[in-house]
């Protein structure tokens, strides 16, 4: 079957019933007040006058009921108005009062004295330390400009990345005339946040041996933070992982900001390992590969796998789940188990549609 | 005249059978679309509207431009301290009864994405995404009345989807009088919420507040209509904004009920708790 | 020829990975798919009743589309040697020899800020393309005919909702048949060659493209599909990272062949599936000729400390050869045999093309 067309989701029912039943009350409270009498339409409209200048003062306020357990709070709704608490992101505070008010619907987080919503949904916010995948839209003087899907570019700069030759080189006037050699337009490499500008813009930097530029696999961007799936902040953000069917070793990288790579896991050529000695040389080995736009040679079985652990990811995004080591391995798991069981056999890979839903449906039933 | 004040006087019932201070059947989604970064589909009778929200997002260099101009344009860009608040409405061909080819250079359509545009941009906190660019797609799928104001419920639904921070819903409606300015009835009645034939044939204004607030973000009166008529349309009106925002804040709840009990989003901390410690 | 409007921005370790997988056998694609596969979709039809008809398709990456068919009747011009300036216009007619002409605007809105003047013209190219299948067979405007005076003029209009996450021609293309088979127009009342009034009775008024009574269209507009080549593999509904590495891509719009006059073979040969009619063939310019070029490791002067002295002349001798493992954007035109293959494979019978056209035939039509 070349294609599969399913309804749309129903997801309509769920609130048209409510709004029918709160435009009826409305309506009828109203009517039965003015009772059809014409004449009191102008009495109707000043006590509306009345009521929503009281409003102002009230209803605003009428939301200050203490949030329940864990609720949803939306924007321009007020957590709380007691002066203890400081705002966080999420949040702030209406001029000359001490109300913290909320600006995105989410819930509601906090440290300490801070307070904080989590957005349902909202783009990457940078946070010091945080692995990233990125990719080069723009190549400076000094600097380049990465694109992590955060609401603005992250920025690279030339001293911010490892030298080839050894990590202890100077920065020469050589580098800066070629540095597109280094990172160019459209490539892909795996950074850390090193700092954050005022304005919210990060800094990136690749001075560690598991940074740098990506070759030998597949990019999957996962957009999109916080509700409806994605990647989470976790303990390992990149792993090595066995593959099964002949795959051999395949490296993942889930980056915190939702891009993801996976690919073919490249061990140090060991006899560079013998011949170096010191640290200082094994870095200067591996740092040759460091720019390198040359993939390795793949197999078949290598690909197939990868493209399956790509379809993992897609599918736990589109049934919103979250992505991270444990849903990425049980779930790669998962689809080689229903791979065998399918009419294709081990090598069907799609996971697309309802082989998603199904993978899904199998994660969380455990 | 199918809205006749004589016929109106008699039942107190409008042409589609609401009364004076109804709205018409208003449904809204949210999250409609997987690849933006906020969407929205929104219904108020039978105007319907789309939104499709991208961003906030810096944009890289132009492709297709020059590439030596790097810093050109990283300069322009920093210039800006607020995000841009860019709306392009796009009116389907089919949304009205005589089908329209769809001008893109349309005076109208300019000045609705306009209005748009600096009623979200008072709203939205844009000063936290400096040099970005909030893009607000509208795309018009059926016509009956009050459009401006559908078009900004459905921008601020699909702005608090994609999670951009704001002061408050900026909510519309609708508001008009039950006689025409000719007829110079002094005794005439506000009405709420007008579809197309009583904005064709009757005075209306569009008002758009700040959630619950009276403070009013947008007033478009594109129609001639005495002084002394607009003080109760305009009280009509911001009332009817109050009623809309209960309807898109429940829009919003039950999206993220529904979120919580997936389990796609953690649960808060209470302010019970809160009070705890 | 005409370039696609979106470029993937890939880097050239990625286009290798992709055009190395791609060019297996079978091809690995990155999501999964076999090489013939559609990306799984979510349709529905008469979604906005003030139109003759509507169809909204939702692929799973979220690109979504809606079309409007809004129908209006027009007095058929006559004397002026029975041509409109638009090609769907048909001499000849039932017995009457007056012109009887269809009009067809295929109007596309491009829902994308970002990309308003590049996708203009990209716009006005894939209407111009979804257009030409329609017109191609000289079925259609007949269906349009009311009597030698008046005619059905036919407006389509196609809006892409989402930002354009792959080349939309399959996603329109696929909207637009939907939209079209949903499509009804009011049941004429008069006679002969008087005005036109017509059955105010919604649930009277015959599809356009007329039913059985079991609700399953008897004939059914074209399908546009996007077919493209890596290697000596051939694959269908290509998403926007595959397009980036392809040889050859194809805009291949089928359409029905109706076989009237041949009852019988038709009869047989529907158990095996329909007679397909190639409509039009375009070529699409595939970006991956304007893709940056990979630096084999011999040549890439931050590959060590020594290769920072390699001379200029040695980095050009080495572009024009193939490494392994190295991005490089394919050159020159596309083989005849290629293309012929390309076309080959979307036509034959219980091939692609057919299946597509059943699995749209199962949509729950609603109009």
């Amino acid at each position: 079957m070349p294609i599969t067309i399913t309804a749309p989701k129903p997801v309509r029912q769920l609130y048209e019933d409510q709004d029918d039943v709160m435009s009826d009350s409305d309506s009828d409270s109203q009517s039965s007040k003015d009772g059809g009498n014409n004449n009191k339409y102008k009495n109707m409209i000043n006590m509306i006058k009345a009521e929503s200048g009281a409003a102002a003062t009230t209803t605003t306020r009428s939301s200050t009921k203490p949030t329940s357990h864990g609720e949803i709070v939306t924007p321009g709704e007020v957590i709380t108005d007691d002066p203890q608490w400081m705002r966080g992101h999420g949040t702030f505070v209406a001029p000359a009062t001490s109300a913290i008010i909320s600006s995105v619907a989410g819930t509601i987080s906090r440290t300490n004295k801070l307070l904080s919503v989590r957005p349902l949904r909202a783009r990457y916010t940078p946070e010091v330390g945080d692995l990233i995948v990125g990719r080069i839209v723009e190549v400076q003087a000094k600097r380049w400009r990465v694109d992590v899907g955060a609401t603005q570019l992250a920025s690279l700069p030339l001293s911010a990345i490892n030298l080839p030759g050894g990590i202890l080189r100077k920065r020469t006037e050589t580098d800066e005339l070629q540095i597109r050699t280094f990172f160019a337009e459209g490539d892909l490499l795996v950074a850390e946040v090193q700092q954050l500008f005022a304005d919210g813009g990060a800094v990136l930097h690749t001075r560690s041996l598991k940074y740098g530029k990506l070759r030998n696999g597949v990019f999957v961007a996962v957009s999109g933070m916080g509700g409806g799936g994605g990647v989470v902040r976790s303990r390992r953000q990149v792993w090595t992982m066995e593959a099964a069917n002949g795959g051999g070793q395949i490296d993942v990288a889930l980056g915190v900001n939702g891009f993801v790579w996976i690919s073919k896991h490249v061990e140090t050529p060991p006899d560079l390992l013998e011949k170096t000695a010191g640290i200082t040389n094994i870095e200067e080995s591996v740092s040759a590969t460091m720019y390198s736009s040359q993939n390795d040679r793949i197999e078949a079985e290598t690909m197939r796998e990868i493209a399956r652990i790509r379809g993992v990811v897609t599918a736990l995004v589109e049934n919103g789940l979250r992505v991270d080591e444990d849903m990425v391995m049980r779930g790669y798991h998962e689809a080689v188990e229903m791979a065998i069981l399918s009419s294709a056999g081990p090598d069907d890979i799609y996971l697309g549609g309802e082989r998603g839903q199904q993978l899904a449906a199998a994660l969380t039933a455990i | 005249m199918p809205l006749d004040t004589s016929a109106y006087g008699l039942a107190l019932l409008r042409v589609d059978g609401r009364r004076w201070n109804e709205l018409r059947r208003m449904h809204a989604q949210i999250r409609t679309q997987a690849a933006a970064d906020g969407s929205s589909y929104l219904e108020m009778g039978h105007t319907k509207v789309m939104c499709v929200v991208t961003g906030p997002s810096e944009p890289g260099p132009r492709r297709g431009g020059l590439g030596g101009t790097a810093s050109g344009g990283g300069a322009s860009s920093a210039q800006s301290k607020d995000a841009e608040v860019a709306v392009s409405i796009v009116v389907a061909g089919f949304s009205s009864v005589d089908r329209k080819r769809p001008g893109r250079g349309d005076k109208r359509i300019l000045e609705l994405q306009s209005t748009i545009s600096s009623a979200l941009a008072a709203s939205l906190h844009t000063h936290l995404f400096p040099h970005s660019t909030i893009s607000i797609s509208l795309h018009v799928l059926s016509q009956d009345g009050s459009l401006l104001a559908a078009l900004i419920n459905a921008a601020t639904l699909a702005c608090v989807d994609a999670g951009i921070p704001m002061t408050d819903y900026v909510v519309a409606c609708t508001a008009g009088s039950t006689s025409t300015y000719a007829a110079n009835d002094e005794a005439a009645d506000p009405l709420l919420d007008l579809n197309h034939q009583e904005e064709q044939e009757l005075p209306g204004l569009t008002v758009a507040t700040l959630g619950q607030t009276d403070r009013v973000a947008v007033l478009v009166c594109e129609s001639r209509v005495q002084v002394s008529r607009l003080e109760g349309m305009l009280a009509v009106g911001v009332d009817g904004c109050k009623q809309v925002r209960e309807i898109l804040d429940r829009v919003v709840r039950d999206k993220g009920h529904r979120m919580l009990l997936e389990g796609t989003v953690e649960r808060g901390a209470g302010l019970d708790d809160m009070e705890v410690d | 020829m005409a370039s696609t409007t979106q470029h993937a921005l890939l880097s050239p370790a990625e286009l290798a990975y992709l055009h190395a997988s791609l060019s297996l056998t079978p091809p690995i694609r990155p999501d999964g798919r076999s090489a013939t596969q559609f990306r799984p979709l979510a349709a529905e039809t008469g979604i906005l009743p003030g139109t003759n008809g509507s169809a909204r398709i939702c692929f799973a990456d979220g690109t979504e589309a809606i079309v409007g068919v809004k129908a209006e009747v027009e007095r058929t011009r006559r004397g002026d040697g029975g041509r409109e300036d638009d090609g769907g216009e048909l001499g000849g007619g039932g017995g009457g020899g007056g012109g009887l002409g269809s009009r067809l605007e295929g109007d596309f809105v491009e829902g994308l800020e970002g990309d308003f003047v590049e996708g203009l013209e990209g716009t006005v190219f894939l209407g111009a393309m979804l257009a030409e299948a329609l017109l191609a067979s000289g079925e259609f405007a007949k269906k349009l005919w009311i009597n030698r005076r008046f005619h059905w003029k036919l407006y389509l209009d196609i809006l892409l909702i989402s930002p354009p996450l792959s080349y939309p021609l399959p996603l329109l293309s696929l909207t637009t048949h939907l939209a079209l088979l949903a499509t009804r127009l009011p049941r004429l009342k008069s006679e002969g060659d008087e005005d036109p009034f017509f059955d105010d009775d919604w649930a009277a008024a015959p599809y356009l493209y007329t039913r059985t009574k079991d609700g399953k269209a008897t004939s059914r507009p074209p399908v546009s599909l996007l077919v493209m080549a890596v290697g000596n593999n051939i694959i269908f509904d290509p998403s926007k990272e595959e397009l980036a590495v392809a040889d050859v891509a194809l805009a291949v719009s089928v359409g029905e062949e109706t076989t009237k006059t041949d009852e019988e073979v038709d009869e047989s040969s529907s158990s095996l599936g329909r007679n397909l009619r190639l409509l039009s063939v375009r070529t699409i310019d595939p970006p991956s000729r304007l893709t940056p070029p990979g630096v084999p490791n011999a040549t890439n002067s931050a590959y060590g400390a020594a290769a920072t002295t390699q001379k200029q002349p040695e980095a050009r001798a080495a572009e024009s050869e193939a490494v392994e493992g190295v991005w490089k954007a394919p050159r020159g035109g596309a083989k005849a045999l290629v293309m012929a293959a390309l076309v080959q494979k979307s036509l034959v019978r219980g091939g692609v093309a057919d299946e597509v056209l059943d699995a749209l035939d199962a949509v729950d039509l609603v109009a």
